[in-house]
Formats: structure tokens, sequence, C-alpha cells
């Protein structure tokens, strides 16, 4: 491979470090969710724009909120648990079930985000990608399989209007 | 445009955005201490860090 198509190749997934992630992932969800194991994981993010008008000052600013999202096809059970980018810990869960929920859609704009309204006053929405590659902001994995599934799972089985 | 100007209309956007960063930060701060203000008694999210894993300790 010459010189010139390594450099235009683009950045490449250290798929040693997205596999020791995706260990740390399982290992915090497993610790606070009763049976882990028969969820799928992802990783996912939350974002929070604010604007602000200080006087001459104006602008906006934006929040990321990363989560480890789970879910589980036969109880058509999505798990969010908040986490940091370098996975030294997690939060309490949050549970979204198909059933209890009350709506759920693929956003398309302005992001092809996951929205889940558990109920009228409150949402969230989840953006993920195949992977990201700022490991200040976002956890380091590589999920462009798993990723595939939960869309699938999402768009056909956990959907509500 | 002679160097000078150019030079001087530079100095003002530099004076002008470091203005804006002091200001910026002086009114976050404030709004924070406030907002610190009304959660000091709230209780902080529940937080578990990553456990550290099961070493295998039958080696010897």
């Amino acid at each position: 491979m010459g010189f010139f198509s390594k450099l235009f190749k683009g950045p490449e997934v250290d798929q040693e470090k997205s596999r020791a992630n995706a260990k740390k992932m399982r290992l915090l969800f497993n610790q606070v969710v009763e049976n882990g194991d028969d969820y799928k994981l992802i990783f996912g993010y939350t974002e929070d724009v604010a604007r602000f008008n200080y006087g001459f000052v104006h602008g906006s600013k934006t929040k990321i909120g990363n989560l480890i999202v789970g879910w589980n096809e036969d109880s058509e059970t999505i798990v969010v648990v908040p986490t940091v980018p370098d996975l030294s810990g997690c939060g309490d869960p949050s549970w979204y079930r198909r059933s209890e929920i009350l709506k759920a859609y693929r956003n398309k704009y302005p992001t092809d985000a996951f929205i889940i309204y558990p109920d009228r006053k409150s949402y969230i929405g989840i953006n993920a990608y195949d992977w990201l590659d700022d490991e200040s902001l976002y956890v380091y994995v590589s999920q462009e399989t798993e990723l595939a599934e939960f869309t699938d799972f999402f768009t056909n089985r956990f959907a509500k209007k | 445009m002679p160097l000078e100007e150019i030079g001087v209309i530079l100095l003002v956007l530099v004076v002008v955005f470091v203005l804006g960063q002091l200001w910026f930060h002086l009114v976050e701060s404030v709004l924070n201490r406030i907002k610190g203000l009304f959660s000091r008694h709230k209780e902080p999210p529940a937080w578990h860090p990553l456990p550290k894993e099961q070493e295998d300790t039958d080696d010897i």
C-alpha cells in the first residue's frame, strides 16, 4: 500500500481498545441490571443544547451524556445506564418497556436519534453511531453490527405511535 | 490599507474576544453559584464504579 493511499484512508478503529471498552460496558451494565446478559448492548449518547444570551456575548452550549443502552427483544424493553467516556463508573438504570411508554420513534431531523417518550412530560433522545473517534467526549467502541441490530429492533419492534 | 490600521483592527478584535471570554466565564460562575445554592440539599445521583475483574488466585 502506497504512502498516499495510507494518508487518505482516514482514521482506523483500534479494535483492541474497542473490545476492552465493550467488555467494560458489559461489566458496568451487568452490575446495575439484573440478568444483564439477557440484553444486547450499544453505546449511545444524549445531547443537551442550551442557548445563552449574556448581553453582548451569546451562543450555545452542548452537554453530552454518555449512555450504555441495553435492549431485550423478547420483553421489548430498553434499559439506559448513564456512564462517562472512560467507563470508570455508571449511574442507576432507567427502564423503558414498550407496554408502558407513551411513544417511541426514530427521528430524522436534526439528527437521526432514537426518541422515547416514557410519558407526556419527559423524553430521551438517544444518538448512536458505528464509531466515534473523540475519546474525551464519547466511549471508544466500534459497534457497526450491534447498531444495525438495535436500529432494526427499535424501528420494527419497539417504535410506538 | 496601511499595516498600522490592519494591526489596530486586529488588536481591537483580540480585545473584544478576550473581554467576551471574561464576561462569559464571569456570568457562568455567578449562575453556577446561584444554582448551587438551590441544589445544596439534593442528594447526588447514585454512582457505581467499574468493578475490578476477578483475578485467578489458584495459580500457586
